[in-house]
């Protein structure tokens, strides 16, 4: 007996963990970044976002200007206001409508995947663990919903509803929540009959226990993988769908009304009020994109 | 042995990963004609080896030192292709899971014949003739059709033998086996290690087998090299190792062959059976899978009942429906007087506390969010009682500090102590254990086995031992049922099943255990019965006795007349009425 035990290790070993990746924590700074902005974004800008300034349709510094500017900045030396992003024809700073527009487009997205999120995954459990014609019920729907062009369908609904911001909230929380009830269903499907399962059932836990306190937490990694994405793909949409005026109601600083105001004046030769809009879309996108990524990576070991 | 030169000539192996040496200074020779063992550990570097022999490594891994010398030439030493050349020609390998081994897409014979032609200059006719001769020549009966098949439409077993005539189409002088018949049924496994040792013996050529079985070892080999940590703690004649292993590994895991006395059971009955019966529906097809037909049997107080059989004998189902985790279709089920069959899901709840389950895989049973303490604290109530899971702890002999540990931090073995200790935490009175060693290391198992027979002896608590694993159900069972096609066969003392079984389908199972001791070996016994032919299916099941198709001692009336489970006069239940007459007129 002795010996065996000698032998066999009875205690906790260590499970090294993959040191993350360079895309990861990029992708991750540009999330925290538009998290931050959604917060403070209206607080911290140089100009009033909504107020016109005397300067029309003035480009950005050159390159060249740009370290004496700084510079000037730092050292609190007298200087003329600078927009760094340029105004645009109406006369606002683009910088500051760019950092401004987060409490809108970011709330936005944000908002509706927490809430297709919370609906979907209940949803998705309900799902995979009630009766054949319940689940049969709540998947067709799921069909139905995305068997629509989303573009389309969100704005058609957005104008129905009303343009604000709550009821793009829910237009898009509606379209989304199919997503999350397919990951999740899929998951608890495989996730209902592991051992611990089992387990708590010989224990005699009520259904109802082990589906929220072993089957759901189980089997959220795919949703949140996915709303990583997800997120990315709202900013997207709401700037899209203020793009073609079924959005956010100017002049409320968003990328793409942004955008979209702008558009006439980007063949005379005013690329800067769009330009820089357009690179925060990109580049939030890219960020939750690569954070999804690298999240799904530490899950998958 | 004969005195020749050696087929292969290891010397100074060493082969690191990233630094850390996984195989050190390893030497072996094997001659001509000869069965080298290789056991040790999960870990222990056998697999590594088995890719360095072949010039496999692969990175992060890296071969830093020594030779392999096959039939004189360095195989370490040539360039990527001479090595090549020489692979599959000169050194045959066998891999694990014969299935994931083949291409899904390609017909076998094709496969056969493609691993010949990359060695021979042949044409695609030879070689496909050829494939059809290798298949003929292991036994397969209709090799042609067999040739024709995709992989996924024959049986593991089939499988396996594909792998082998892969391997040996070229007639290798060495052929490195790396555990081939895991994940295969007792009697797979002996009908195929006999083939392997068969054709091996008859063209002369040498093999490595790596196992950590030492009853194949003990069966099938002349020597035994032990690997521990990468290093060479052993490498003896198999009788001498058997005798007198010399380092500790080997020195635990042959203790368990001594024979220790299992703790009394009371005669007082505490689950009853009777006439247990689970149907499953096909799906998309009005068949169905008889799982389980007819099953009756007890367990008595402190009493641990063996229920063994191959994959897919019903014998899990019955566990289950114990447990009503799944619903019997017929039957009644009784635990200590009252019924679990028709009890109400409330008075299940109850029953069920006094009703556990230690599952096979250790990993798959712990919620991988919990911890060890939220694990046992949701047995006992969702409260957590510090010192009731301290104790706890320590009568699964776990150490205090694994309280906090995630499974995924814990070892195999140390997992499946948490789920013995969930289960024992509410004080049940019978634990179904459903293959509770299956997934473990040979060093976890009879650690495992120990820790249920000293609960047992602790607690006075029932066992129903579900196990293919004949070895550990020998050691841990007062009763043995042994089941086929959803049915018991036999169902006796210990002793009489494992000494004297009587059931044709018993004789076969228990004569396919490979006993570790080399005094034993299975082809040196002539008593043995085999089985012929493949198991029916469960789905179109024969109109008398499931077993009369294969058996050696069938009647006529066997394949129209269902057999009943009835005494015999030494007291034990068989289901043969062949086998009980003679059994009468032996004892007369």
């Amino acid at each position: 007996m002795s010996e065996v035990l000698e032998l066999a290790d009875t205690g906790a070993v260590n499970v090294a963990k993959p040191a993350p990746s360079f895309l990861f924590r990029l992708g991750g700074v540009l999330v925290a970044l538009s998290l931050v902005l959604m917060v403070m974004g209206p607080w911290i800008t140089p100009y009033d976002p909504n107020r016109p300034t005397f300067e029309i349709s003035e480009p950005p510094p050159a390159l060249t200007e740009i370290p004496g500017l700084l510079w000037k900045v730092i050292t609190g030396a007298p200087h003329d206001p600078i927009h760094w992003f340029g105004t645009d024809s109406s006369g606002l700073d683009v910088f500051s409508r760019v950092v401004a527009a987060p409490r809108t487009d970011v709330a936005i997205a944000v908002g509706a995947n927490v809430v297709s999120l919370i609906l979907g995954s209940l949803l998705g459990l309900l799902a995979g663990f009630a009766r054949p014609w319940v689940a049969g019920t709540v998947m067709r729907i799921s069909d139905l919903i995305q068997a629509f062009p989303v573009f389309i369908t969100g704005m058609i609904l957005v104008t129905l509803a009303g343009r604000s911001n709550m009821t793009i909230v829910l237009t898009l929380a509606f379209l989304y929540t199919p997503i999350y009830v397919r990951l999740t269903r899929a998951e608890v499907l495989s996730q209902r009959n592991r051992g611990f399962v089992d387990a708590a059932r010989v224990l005699g836990k009520p259904e109802g226990f082990i589906a929220l306190r072993h089957v759901l937490p189980n089997a959220l990694a795919p949703s949140l993988i996915q709303a990583s994405v997800t997120i990315g793909f709202a900013i997207l949409m709401t700037a899209g769908l203020s793009f073609v005026g079924a959005g956010v109601r100017p002049p409320t600083p968003e990328w793409g009304l942004m955008i979209a105001a702008s558009a006439n004046e980007l063949i005379q030769g005013e690329w800067w009020s769009s330009l820089f809009p357009g690179l925060a879309i990109s580049l939030t996108v890219f960020g939750y994109a690569a954070f999804g990524n690298g999240v799904e990576r530490i899950y998958d070991r | 042995m004969t005195d020749s030169a050696p087929v292969l000539d290891v010397r100074g192996l060493t082969v690191d990963y990233g630094g850390r040496p996984a195989v050190e200074d390893f030497a072996l020779t094997i001659a001509p004609g000869e069965i080298v063992g290789l056991t040790g550990d999960s870990g222990s570097g056998k697999s590594t080896l088995a890719f360095a022999l072949l010039g496999l490594t692969r990175g992060p891994g890296r071969i830093k030192g020594g030779s392999v010398v096959l039939e004189g030439t360095d195989l370490l030493a040539l360039d990527e292709p001479s090595r090549r050349e020489r692979r599959g020609r000169d050194i045959g390998l066998i891999v694990q899971n014969p299935r994931g081994a083949l291409s899904p897409l390609h017909r076998v014979g094709q496969q056969i014949g493609a691993a010949y032609r990359s060695h021979q200059a042949v044409t695609g006719a030879q070689a496909a003739a050829h494939a059809v001769d290798m298949l003929r020549s292991l036994g397969l009966n209709d090799p042609e059709r067999r040739a024709s098949a995709y992989p996924h439409e024959i049986s593991g077993g089939m499988a396996q033998r594909v792998l082998i005539a892969m391997a040996l189409g070229s007639g290798p002088r060495l052929l490195v086996a790396d555990e081939p018949t895991s994940g295969l049924d007792v009697t797979i496994q002996a009908q195929f290690l006999d083939e392997m040792w068969r054709t091996v013996r008859k063209v002369g050529s040498s093999a490595l087998l790596m196992t950590q079985d030492l009853g194949i070892i003990a069966n099938y080999c002349d020597r035994v090299v032990v690997l521990q940590n990468g290093r060479q703690v052993e490498d003896a004649p198999t009788r001498s190792f058997y005798a007198a292993p010399r380092d500790s590994y080997s020195r635990s895991i042959l203790a368990l062959r001594k024979e220790e006395a299992l703790a009394d059971a009371t005669p007082s009955r505490l689950l009853e059976i009777e006439g247990l019966r689970k149907i499953f529906p096909l799906r998309g097809s009005n068949k169905h899978v008889q799982a389980v037909d007819d099953v009756s049997f007890s367990i008595g107080r402190g009493e641990t009942v063996g229920l063994v059989g191959e994959s897919g004998s019903g014998k899990t189902t019955v566990g289950r429906c114990i447990l009503r985790l799944v619903e019997p279709d017929a039957g009644e089920i009784t635990f200590g007087g009252a019924s679990v069959t028709s009890a109400s899901p409330a008075a299940l709840r109850r029953l069920r506390r006094k009703l556990q389950v230690v599952f096979q895989d250790p990993f798959d049973s712990l919620d991988p969010r919990w911890t060890v303490t939220d694990i046992l604290a949701e047995a006992i109530d969702g409260k957590s009682d510090k010192a009731r899971i301290a104790e706890l702890l320590r009568l699964v002999g776990l150490r205090p500090d694994v309280a906090d540990a995630k499974p995924r931090a814990l070892s195999a073995g140390s997992q499946q102590r948490v789920n013995i200790a969930r289960a024992i935490a509410v004080e049940p009175e019978l634990i179904v254990l459903d293959e509770p060693t299956s997934a473990l290391t040979p060093l976890a198992r009879i650690a495992i086995i120990r820790l249920l027979r000293d609960i047992q002896a602790r607690l006075g608590v029932s066992y129903l031992f579900i196990s293919h694993d004949l070895n550990t159900v020998e050691h841990m069972s007062h009763r043995v049922a042994v089941m086929y096609l959803g049915q018991i066969v036999e169902l006796g003392t210990r002793e009489q099943v494992f000494r004297s079984p009587v059931h044709p389908y018993s004789k076969a199972l228990l004569g396919a255990h490979l006993v570790a001791d080399p005094s034993r070996r299975r082809v040196d016994r002539t008593d043995i019965q085999t089985l012929s032919g493949e198991i029916p299916s469960p789905i179109d099941l024969p109109r008398g006795c499931y077993l009369a198709s294969r058996c050696p001692v069938a009647l006529p009336l066997c394949r129209d007349q269902p057999q009943p489970l009835v005494p015999a006069p030494d007291g034990r239940l068989v289901r043969c009425t062949p086998a009980i007459a003679s059994l009468k007129q032996v004892m007369h």
